[in-house]
């Protein structure tokens, strides 16, 4: 089976739409959404799409939201899964030539990446700063290297479904991810995907706050 | 009156060492805890009664008063218990995020 995991907070307006395309176009056989205690209609709009919705009763971050999808693919015994934007920025279209891809490589793992031989219309600031500081962190911190070292769009079979906890509970998942499959010993391969940007996502003081908490993830037990 | 002063200042020490005894027979404080506090007060006694003794032993590591060491010291600590209150705070936000988790799974079941 394969299994779409949407974190969602505060998407109504979007997450039925992205939903609707998982189940037309991204040839996945189920979509669970993660409400991180939203506060609009985001449950009910991913529900009336047809996916299975999973709510937080506190917004805790997207990397818990992601933890919380993953226990659930396990429980109802998913083989791969896809992390997926609730706001739109992936294309559903991508995943099943993604996902044919990683299965064709033998792979446990696929990373989307901006920058192989798609060029999404990436923010400067981004493009020039933000995205090479943070392949300069992963570095640092002893993540597999990626030409994207912040790729949202990613595909998992169970192996590194079972390797793989998130204990990140913000933004800095995306990192521990990376760290984890080295760690793991996990094959993966990056596979080119468009990203539409509707906002900016993370600036600075974002990144900043994603070295702290990979910091401080260091001395938490 | 320096004398009011000392001997209220070891009234403290000693209502602070209790509480430490206290905290540490119901529990709440582990042996590098306990080890910690009660250094911390008792040298907080003797610099109280015997003020040189700050001054030798700044001496000794190359500041000028014994004051200085007091305050550099203090500003230590507090750096260091800040940490690891960031860290405590960090750690209770994730077990929180955590039962969320598990919450959400179970009222699906």
């Amino acid at each position: 089976m394969f299994l779409a995991i949407v974190p969602a907070f505060n998407e109504e307006k979007n997450i039925g739409s992205v939903v609707r395309d998982l189940f037309n176009r991204g040839g996945v056989d189920q979509v669970v959404v993660i409400d991180d205690g939203s506060s609009d209609n985001t449950a009910e709009e991913a529900q009336k799409a047809g996916a299975e919705v999973l709510k937080h009763r506190l917004n805790c971050g997207q990397g818990t939201a992601l933890q919380t999808g993953h226990e659930y693919a396990k429980m109802v015994g998913a083989d791969f899964v896809v992390h997926f934007d609730a706001d739109g920025q992936f294309l559903s279209t991508e995943i099943s030539e993604a996902w044919e891809y990683l299965k064709d490589s033998k792979a446990n793992i696929l990373f989307g990446s901006r920058f192989l031989n798609k060029k999404s219309a990436i923010p400067f600031l981004k493009r020039v700063v933000l995205i090479p500081l943070g392949r300069l962190v992963n570095y640092f911190l002893g993540a597999i290297p990626l030409t994207d070292p912040q790729a949202g769009f990613r595909i998992l079979d169970r192996i590194a479904l079972e390797k793989i906890q998130i204990d990140q509970p913000r933004m800095a998942h995306a990192t521990e991810i990376l760290v984890k499959t080295k760690k793991h010993n996990l094959k993966y391969v990056e596979y080119p995907v468009y990203v539409i940007y509707h906002r900016f996502g993370q600036n600075f003081s974002g990144g900043l706050k994603i070295i702290k908490d990979l910091l401080l993830g260091k001395f938490v037990k | 009156m320096i004398k009011v002063f000392q001997i209220l200042f070891s009234c403290f020490v000693v209502f602070a060492l209790l509480s430490v005894y206290k905290r540490k027979t119901e529990g709440l404080l582990g042996p590098k805890g306990l080890f910690f506090w009660v250094l911390f007060w008792l040298l907080a006694g003797v610099a109280f009664w015997w003020p040189n003794s700050t001054t030798i032993l700044a001496n000794s590591l190359g500041i000028g008063r014994g004051a200085d060491l007091v305050i550099y010291v203090s500003l230590v600590i507090i750096f260091y218990l800040l940490f690891k209150l960031h860290i405590k705070l960090e750690s209770v936000g994730r077990d929180i995020a955590k039962v969320v988790g598990k919450k959400a799974i179970e009222d699906k079941k």
